[in-house]
């Protein structure tokens, strides 16, 4: 007899549980039993009080309660149970007379779920049951879906609103759910309108956001924006609000649904990325890209309305050495001061939105004017709109005398000054990078003529500008296309009057000029081109030193120039030793010079090179020794073998008192330390004599040779020292002095 | 006094009415096999419950009080309905629709009409018991 009813399904409890009251004994034997015969779990209670007495510890899914009963009654079991926790919602059933309308309405506002007139026919009274169970567990699913999706909301700081017009007999009006009165900061139950909410815009926003509202309205479009509002607690948060329109019968909008979303935290988020990617972190200055987007805004607009934009390229002078100074800390700290000066000097606007260009105000471009870094100490000021380049050069006066003030750094007074270049659209350029470029000359030129000043770009100053890049290029090829060679200069010793070694230096054959050394080292240095012709020279040299074996017995050592840079390069002693190896001679066949400048500079990161040079045979000279600051202390412990005295002091030699004092002192030192010492520059007999006179016998200058090609140098050897008849030798006596124990060990006659 | 006394009924009608058939047959489906002894628990129970009702009723032919009578109407209505005693039950329905409607009418006839349903159906239930 027990049928699965057509009701029951596979997620409904297999045998729900029903709590039975009737005080009719009869009755409530004959419902239960006619209950549990289709699958019910039936508890029965005759009364209302027993009833409540089981339900104190036990929860049926669904309540069947006889209306009239002595003592409690239906209707009062039902309203007590209803207070009860955990019985607002269970599914009551109550059962009354087939004419009784009376309890019937009586049975509703005692809050049973539903009413039925007691039958025998139990099918019906099933199909009831089931009916209820299946409404109270979609009820159920509802109320947690209901509940999941305001935690969703709340969790995404999401709610729902819905507006609607107001209408006849409908007063219209803003509904929000309590999550959506939480966005705004109100209590679940509050009431809000929303003339209220509008006021929580902030006054220089709301007008354009009405305007959107009034927009939307009238052509009952989506709407979906962000907006600004200030919560009454005072806070600011950002609030994107997103809702369809609702039509009525007749097809107008009727209203509005939709969500509000507080996206404070995402806006915040994207903001910092859009100041990231358009704002220096260092001094919160536009950066290049943000610069260079103003730039071109700036130059349509000048092109739409006829008039001229200026750039001012502004380049710190000799920060580079204050950042080596001072250090990078205190560079940036520089770098923020300067930008705070600079920004003062213009009508300076941090943010530029697209609309507000888009606007008709003919002087929306203003917005663009700005100071930016460009990187480093480089900074660019952008004014979109000038009369004349005058306008420009007020600006450019205005940021110089910004910088004229000392700025505190480290605690340390700091004087920077700057180069301004002026470029001006659109005489000085059609588009944003010549612009730029154009600006780049003007300061460069400025730079060469002493800086701290502006310029206005003008093309001779790009012809000037070009040349230098042409060089630059040129340089670059210039080793592949083998225009640099090495010239060479003998070192001579005097007493025995023969050459002792040779100084290799290097020249630029560009067609048919030799570029001096002084024209292109700097470059090199600067472009790091040094590198691969230091390393050029020092194959070079070996592979001459090789040649010279082989025409006429060379054993000496050749000389070569390098940077400091080069010395803290790992790969330098290995690179020796392949050019060496490479042509098959003795590693000591080269020497390093390094100036005593660039060694004390650097001396930390050098002397572990000098160490491992040393070792394998290469020996280290001193050039240019005199003029630096060395400290002595260094001076002993360091692996050289060779100081030479400064050009400057043989020159003054005889002439000034102090000058042969200090070859002296560089003599002394020299002996103590058991170095040998070389005198550069020595162009008189009168020198060589005075100097052999202190104690030095081994010189280099125009007096004995020149600089000349390695053929040249082989020719001069075997016409003039060889034959003895250049005029300086017999000069020094033939080695006949008392010093003579400064001859080097193993010296030997040239042949 | 001697309606109290259901052996003293009209002789007339002292032949027991036949409980209705779709009734019998419906408390016979809930105990098919009569297992549970159903139709005798449910006639044992009506019997008790109908004799304290007559007590009852009876007690209210001197002083009627239209609200215990109208208790007992509803309260006899549907187990007479359940074991098929539908002249009882009919008057039951009868009584009660009209004292809950607030017309009292001849509340002594109304008690003495239930009376006499009342205890005809005694007499059909007590018949069942005894077979």
């Amino acid at each position: 007899m027990s049928v699965a009813h057509p009701f029951a399904d596979a997620s409904h409890p297999a045998q729900p549980d029903v709590l039975l009251v009737d005080d009719d004994e009869i009755n409530l034997l004959l419902t239960a039993l006619g209950l549990r015969d289709r699958g019910f779990n039936i508890v029965e209670a005759s009364s209302g009080e027993q009833a409540l007495e089981l339900l104190r510890n036990w929860t049926p899914d669904i309540i069947v309660l006889d209306a009239l009963m002595p003592g409690l009654d239906g209707f009062d079991t039902c309203r007590r149970l209803r207070r009860m926790h955990g019985f607002e919602n269970i599914p009551v059933l109550m059962l009354t007379g087939l004419d009784d309308d009376a309890s019937i309405t009586r049975a509703y506002e005692a809050g049973a779920t539903d009413f039925f007139v007691k039958t025998p026919q139990w099918s019906l009274l099933t199909g009831r049951l089931h009916y209820l169970l299946r409404a109270s567990r979609t009820r159920i699913e509802l109320e947690r879906s209901k509940s999941k999706l305001a935690r969703a909301q709340d969790l995404a700081r999401m709610g729902s609103f819905d507006w609607w017009r107001g209408e006849r007999g409908n007063r219209g009006g803003l509904r929000m759910s309590p999550e959506a009165l939480r966005v705004f900061g109100f209590a679940p139950q509050e009431e809000v309108s929303l003339r209220a909410l509008l006021r929580m815009v902030p006054q220089s926003d709301r007008r354009a956001f009405l305007r959107l509202l009034h927009q939307a309205l009238k052509h009952s479009s989506v709407l979906a924006t962000d907006v600004s509002i200030v919560l009454l607690d005072g806070r600011g948060r950002i609030i994107h609000v997103e809702a369809e329109p609702e039509f009525n019968e007749f097809g107008n909008g009727a209203g509005y649904t939709g969500i509000v979303q507080d996206v404070t935290d995402r806006r915040v988020a994207e903001d910092r990325i859009r100041q990231l990617a358009n704002f220096d972190s260092l001094t919160g200055l536009p950066n290049r890209r943000q610069l260079i987007w103003r730039a071109e805004r700036a130059l349509e607009q000048a092109r739409r309305l006829q008039h001229q934009f200026a750039l001012l390229l502004i380049d710190l002078d000799r920060f580079k050495m204050i950042n080596d100074t001072l250090g990078h800390g205190a560079g940036d700290e520089l770098l923020v001061e300067v930008g705070r000066r600079l920004r003062a000097c213009v009508r300076h606007s941090d943010q530029v939105t697209d609309g507000a260009l888009e606007g008709s105000n003919p002087r929306s471009h203003r917005a663009l004017e700005a100071v930016g870094r460009l990187g480093g100490d480089e900074f660019v000021a952008l004014l979109p709109e000038v009369v004349s380049e005058h306008d420009a050069e007020r600006v450019a006066q205005r940021v110089l005398e910004a910088l004229r003030e000392p700025i505190f750094v480290s605690g340390q007074e700091c004087f920077v000054t700057a180069s301004v270049g002026v470029a001006i659209f659109p005489r000085d350029g059609n588009s944003v990078v010549d612009l730029l470029r154009n600006s780049d000359i003007a300061m460069y030129s400025v730079k060469a003529q002493g800086k701290n000043a502006s310029a206005v770009y003008s093309p001779q100053l790009a012809g000037r500008g070009r040349e230098k890049l042409e060089l630059e290029t040129a340089l670059h090829k210039a080793i592949e296309r083998e225009e640099i060679v090495l010239h060479y200069q003998p070192k001579i010793d005097v007493r025995a009057a023969r050459m002792v070694g040779v100084e290799a230096l290097m020249r630029w054959q560009r067609g048919s000029t030799l570029v001096a050394p002084s024209e292109f080292m700097p470059m090199a240095e600067d472009t790091g081109l040094i590198v691969p012709l230091s390393e050029w020279a020092l194959r070079e040299a070996a592979r001459q030193a090789r040649l010279w074996q082989e025409a006429f017995g060379f054993a000496d050592s050749i000389a070569v120039n390098l940077p400091s840079r080069l010395f803290e390069r790992s790969d330098l002693v290995e690179h020796i030793h392949q050019c060496v190896t490479a042509v098959d001679v003795p590693h000591r066949v080269i020497r390093l010079e390094i100036t005593e400048d660039n060694l004390m500079k650097e001396l930390q990161n050098v002397i572990p090179s000098l160490h491992r040079l040393n070792e394998i045979g290469v020996e280290i000279s001193i050039d240019d020794f005199g003029t630096g600051y060395s400290s002595l202390a260094y001076l002993t412990t360091l692996p050289i073998s060779e100081l030479k005295i400064d050009r400057s002091f043989v020159r003054e030699l005889g002439i000034t008192p102090q000058s042969s004092a200090v070859v002296t002192a560089i003599i002394a030192l020299a002996r103590s330390l058991g170095l040998r010492v070389v005198a550069e520059g020595v162009e008189s007999l009168r020198q060589l004599e005075v100097l052999h006179r202190l104690g030095c016998v081994v010189m280099q200058g125009f007096l004995f040779s020149r600089a000349v090609p390695p053929g040249e140098l082989q020719r001069w050897l075997e016409q003039t020292v060889l034959p003895r008849k250049a005029p300086w030798i017999g000069a020094a006596g033939d080695g006949t002095r008392e010093d003579g124990e400064l001859r080097p060990a193993g010296a030997r006659p040239f042949r | 006094m001697s309606a109290t006394d259901p052996s003293s009924a009209d002789p007339l009608r002292a032949q027991p009415q036949p409980l209705d058939p779709a009734a019998l047959k419906r408390l016979n489906d809930l105990d098919p096999d009569g297992r549970n002894g159903l139709l005798r628990r449910v006639m044992s129970a009506f019997d008790v419950s109908l004799s304290r009702m007559l007590v009852q009723l009876s007690a209210e032919l001197e002083d009627g009080n239209a609200g215990v009578v109208s208790t007992v109407a509803h309260t006899l209505k549907s187990p007479a309905m359940s074991i098929g005693a539908l002249p009882l039950a009919a008057a039951c329905a009868e009584v009660e629709k009209r004292l809950r409607e607030g017309r009292s009418g001849d509340l002594r006839a109304d008690i003495q009409r239930l009376l006499a349903e009342g205890e005809a159906a005694l007499l059909s239930v007590r018949a069942m018991l005894r077979e």
